[in-house]
């Protein structure tokens, strides 16, 4: 086993920096709060941005910030991920709190969850703990009256000591109330007297009772003395290197320093005396004080007797999408139809862009180019290759993602998808991995780079780690054309006539549940090995049902998933698109680059029952799935010699009728072997350069990059080999 | 150029050199048992690692009962004399041991040097526990073999990024920086008297089976139990509403303290969460010890402390995970864990 590496220091450095770089506002508001409390809706409600709002917990990994102006001033609002504690357990626990630490804000606004006061408190205790100007707005009240909890806003306030806003963000129902509290604050116009939860066990307090002066007497008018002294008693490492340095509470307005270093020092030594004194459990009681204390104020403001609070239709659609009898039949039915509004929707408009882009605006950018006199190869070069390519994967792409992208979205919002985990997750902890795979994986069918990215919801590390090494395995739509048109022209053939079209279907079919097997395996395989050390936790909410608002759902996906996916494939496609023309048109010793290369691969292609000519295509075609046909047919014509054929060398095309290219490719030697790896060889190779660089950056490992490369890889050579090596013995 | 069709190698032949590469790779890169793996593990055995096991096993037989000799270093090490010896020579050349009369010392420097292994040790299997999820038999091993790795500052800044923890997940406490080590004070568990209640600060990880039977048992450090009876034969003990039988010497490996007064022993039988049926409700009693790390810390923030009042609402369709509702919010659990969370049962919810 590769030993697990060790953990770096923090994660939060950026966070600290932030306030440096942000130096255009009058204000800096950080916006905290459990997952699923609407925060992201509170958010995209006080600055006017479009943010998408998930109905998932954990959805704002990657922080959101946006700049507005109230009353004359302005102010820059920090969305922070959604936590349930401040415990720094997490990527997203660290994250929050190292900025409500480190990132000096003016004012955190809290957002709670008023059907679920009690839960929600947990986490606003904490942080008036820390700092106490802290505005609460009290969201989802419109939900609650749904559900007959009535809250008692003044009391609320009343309790905690800080002002309490009631909102219903979706409507903009107290936002503006929200906004003149939150400036009221930050002026300093209002003073708070935050609540501070006082009964500690007591061998807890004794020992408080001795770090607390020592605290105080090495930083002098610290606002939060006890809970920087309950920190360091639990080894807190970002509070005991502020100590080192000298200095707490970041940069900002709010940063304490040191009396003196010797009392730092001093500090330091006290505290590690003293902590021998506490028994190992003693944060367990520390999370049932707050827990405790959050029951009694909750039990104080709210009224339940209005009406039963229970959650009668969410119960029952419950039964209806878990259950024994219609859980998985359902699922499957409305996968399906998501799937098939997909690849049937996107059809036309694929066939309109391609003809647009390809057919009508390829020639005559062309000619354009001949008519300003552009050398042919600058011609060549920019419109055969770069260009082309570029269309291509647009003209393939977009409308796919452009339709599933926004109907998963609605799905999310509305609460199935956790559900689909829930179902799924017995499968899924065979196999060492985690039920919210299931859907990472289904975005996997639309494009591998943004499945890569939705693993974000998982918050167990070693399962993320799972889900994005195996997204790959799912055949994305980039792959879709080329396992339906090899499907057609060599697996149709082998059936009768009558039945032509609904083997091909099989094939493909069959070739998408093998990369769902497949998955399942490398799952097991890999948190047997290289992932055996890896942490682990588990828990899953089941959010209650929201009705989408679906407008803004088409407008977020399409700005959050679909055009960014989009952007990336072509920042990778163009240059591909400049690569194929070359080798295409570069002439070494009498013959192309590629005509010397597929030469050279062609033994090893042949070994694994593919050519020289799909290997070449799929070196080339790295950055985009979408053009693996193209490159074959232009690659067959320049080697095959075959004259007639495609617009000129390097030039991808298309042909317009299958029986062309089944006739082409044929000519060129490919038989049904060939075209059943050809199909083996699209699920199981390295993924597409976008996913690449996207599990770079998701999971900042040269390491895990390069096993997610090696591993399909690996797998793909195998199989194709051993498949054609019983092949020929067979036949 | 016409693409041959048939390949030009012999089919049976490919896959005959196809599986003779698979067995050779097999054979080198097989994880522990791999020939490059045993090499690896032998190349590490430096000059340096045989000196910090050595001190290590002096340090111990300085604590223990066994008089520190070169014999019993030799024993320990699973060395022939004469490398015990050598070793000793090396450790006395540089000023870490003593060598008197036969008699084995550490010198302060020597007892400095040791007390780090031992700090980097039990850091590293606190790291294990806690932010890895290597099985509990497994990390003694581990630590063994990454320790030697560690620089003094590597380890300073491990123990830092993991809160500076007391204990390693034996329960045994951690050296300070500085060297400082709270004075052991607990008794082997036979050693205690029939009747007397006790809680649990150390279990022993060598030998490894044994270990692996007390976790199984669900004991860790920081539990309470009873002891029933003791006798040269064995130790009987109620732990958790169950009496178990352990053979002396697994008894050995357990070392308990009695119960501080003010420390109240729960003797009553708790069901778990996982035994609940769906409309069932119970209020939490603790979350087993044998929960620890980031899985505990993630139960405590959902809400699941002593006191919580849990109902289970709807299984799954295969049973597992179930969703229960836990201070307001609908969260799934694996069965696994579940079975972690120890409760008292309630009255069935009024049917409204």
């Amino acid at each position: 086993m590769s030993a697990p590496t060790l953990p770096r220091p923090g994660k939060g450095q950026q966070l600290v920096q932030l306030q440096s770089r942000a130096g255009r506002h009058d204000f800096l508001v950080a916006l905290a709060g459990n997952p699923n409390t609407g925060k992201s809706t509170v958010f995209n409600a006080l600055t006017g941005l479009r943010q998408h709002t998930g109905n998932w917990p954990g959805k704002t990994v990657s922080r959101a910030e946006g700049l507005f102006q109230h009353g004359g001033r302005k102010i820059r609002l920090v969305d922070l991920p959604g936590t349930y504690s401040l415990q720094a357990g997490s990527t997203d626990e660290e994250v929050a709190r190292d900025f409500l630490l480190f990132g000096g804000p003016d004012v955190t606004v809290v957002v709670l969850d008023a059907t679920r006061l009690e839960r929600n408190l947990h986490l606003t205790l904490q942080i008036l703990e820390i700092t106490d100007r802290v505005v609460i707005c009290l969201n989802l009240m419109d939900e609650a009256r749904r559900h007959g909890i009535a809250v008692d806003p003044a009391k609320l306030e009343r309790e905690l000591g800080v002002p309490v806003v009631a909102a219903a963000a979706r409507n903009g129902e107290g936002i503006p109330a929200l906004l003149d509290a939150m400036l009221a604050v930050a002026k300093g116009e209002r003073t708070t007297t935050p609540f501070r939860v006082e009964a500690y066990p007591p061998e807890v307090d004794t020992v408080l009772r001795e770090v607390v002066p020592a605290v105080t007497a090495a930083f002098p008018g610290l606002p939060n003395a006890r809970w920087v002294a309950l920190r360091l008693l639990q080894g807190d490492q970002r509070i005991e290197s502020g100590i080192a340095e000298g200095i707490l509470g970041g940069e900002g307005a709010g940063a304490v320093r040191v009396a003196s270093p010797a009392r730092g020092a001093a500090l330091l030594e006290t505290v590690n005396a003293l902590r021998w004194r506490l028994k190992p459990s003693f944060e367990d009681s520390l999370a049932e004080g707050l827990y405790r204390a959050s029951e009694q104020i909750a039990g104080r403001v709210e009224l339940r007797g209005v009406r039963r609070a229970k959650f009668d239709f969410d119960r029952k659609l419950d039964r209806l999408l878990t259950s024994r009898t219609f859980g998985f039949p359902l699922m499957l039915l409305i996968l399906t139809v998501v799937f098939w509004l997909t690849i049937a929707g996107a059809n036309v408009p694929s066939a309109m862009l391609a003809n647009l882009l390809i057919d009508q605006a390829h020639p005559w950018l062309k000619g354009l180019g001949a008519m300003a006199g552009l050398p042919g190869w600058i011609n060549g070069f920019l419109f055969d290759g770069v260009y082309l390519a570029t269309a291509w994967v647009i003209s393939v792409m977009l409308p796919p993602m452009a339709i599933f992208f926004p109907v998963f979205t609605l799905l999310e919002d509305f609460g199935y998808l956790p559900r689909v985990a829930f179902n799924l997750d017995a499968m899924f902890r065979r196999a060492g991995a985690h039920g919210k795979q299931a859907l990472t994986m289904c975005m996997g069918f639309g494009c591998n780079a943004a499945g890569v990215v939705a693993t974000r919801v998982i918050d167990s590390p070693r399962e993320r780690l799972v889900a994005i090494i195996t997204n790959n395995f799912s055949l994305c739509n980039g792959r879709w054309p080329t396992q339906i048109l090899i499907a057609s022209i060599f697996i149709g053939a082998l059936a009768p006539p009558a039945l032509a079209g609904l083997a091909s279907a099989a094939a493909v079919v069959g070739v998408a549940v093998l990369g769902i097997l497949m998955m399942f395996l490398s799952s097991w395989l890999l948190t047997r090995t290289v992932l055996r050390g890896e942490a682990t936790t588990f828990s899953l909410e089941l959010p209650p049902y929201r009705p989408p608002n679906v407008l803004r759902t088409l407008y977020t996906s399409l700005i959050d998933r679909t055009l960014i996916v989009l952007w990336r494939a072509v920042v990778f496609a163009a240059p591909a698109g400049a690569v194929i023309w070359l080798t295409g048109n570069v002439h070494v010793g009498g013959a192309s680059i590629a005509e010397h290369v597929v030469r050279a691969l062609d033994p090893f292609g042949v070994l694994l029952g593919l050519n020289g000519v799909i290997l070449l295509a799929y070196i080339v075609a790295i950055p985009a799935n979408e053009i693996i046909i193209p490159t074959v047919l232009m690659l067959t014509v320049l080697t095959a010699r075959v004259a007639g054929v495609g617009p000129g060398d390097g030039v991808m095309f298309e042909l317009d009728s299958q029986m062309q290219v089944a006739t082409l490719l044929k000519g060129a030697g490919w038989t049904a072997l060939t075209g059943i790896n050809l199909m083996l060889f699209s699920l199981l190779h390295n993924p597409c350069s976008t996913t690449i660089y996207t599990i770079y950056k998701e999971t900042g490992s040269a390491r895990w990059t390069v096993l997610s490369v090696a591993l399909p890889l690996v797998l793909g050579f195998t199989l194709c080999f051993l498949v054609a090596q019983v092949w020929r013995l067979v036949t | 150029m016409q693409v041959p069709a048939v390949s030009p190698v012999s089919p049976l032949l490919a896959l005959g050199v196809f599986f003779v590469l698979v067995a050779v790779a097999a054979t080198l890169f097989w994880p522990r048992r791999g020939v490059i793996a045993r090499w690896v593990r032998l190349y590490r055995m430096t000059e340096r690692v045989w000196l910090e096991d050595a001190l290590k096993q002096v340090r111990q037989m300085e604590e223990g009962t066994r008089p520190a000799t070169v014999e019993s270093l030799a024993g320990a090490l699973e060395v022939g004399r004469g490398h015990a010896m050598r070793l000793v020579e090396r450790l006395v050349d540089r000023g870490l041991a003593t060598s008197e009369a036969g008699r084995l010392a550490l010198t302060p420097a020597g007892r400095e040097y040791a007390l780090r292994m031992v700090r980097t040790h039990r850091l590293l299997e606190r790291y294990l526990a806690d932010q890895t999820g290597m099985a509990p038999a497994d990390w003694h091993e581990e630590a063994e073999r990454r320790e030697h790795a560690l620089s003094a500052a590597e380890a300073e800044r491990l123990s830092a990024t993991l809160g500076n923890p007391r204990y390693d997940p034996h329960g045994d406490p951690i050296p300070t920086s500085t060297g400082e080590l709270p004075a052991a004070n607990g008794r082997a568990l036979p050693a205690f008297a029939a009747g007397q209640a006790v809680r649990v600060i150390h279990l022993e990880d060598e030998p490894r089976e044994p270990f692996e039977r007390l976790l199984a048992l669900g004991l860790r450090p920081g539990v309470g139990l009873r002891v029933l009876a003791s006798d040269p034969q064995g130790v009987r003990f109620r732990f958790d509403g169950r009496e178990h039988t352990l053979p002396r010497v697994v008894g050995d490996q357990i070392t308990a303290v009695p119960l501080a007064p003010g420390d109240h022993l729960d003797e009553q039988v708790h069901g778990t969460l996982a035994g609940l049926a769906p409309g069932e409700a119970a209020r939490v009693v603790r979350i087993s010890a044998a929960c620890q790390g980031p899985q505990r810390r993630r139960l405590l923030d959902l809400g699941v402390v002593p006191g919580t009042e849990i109902s289970v609402e709807y299984a799954s369709p295969g049973g597992d995970p179930v969703a229960y509702n836990i201070r307001g919010a609908l969260i799934a659990l694996r069965r696994t864990q579940a079975e972690l969370i120890q409760v008292e049962p309630r009255l069935t919810q009024a049917a409204s």
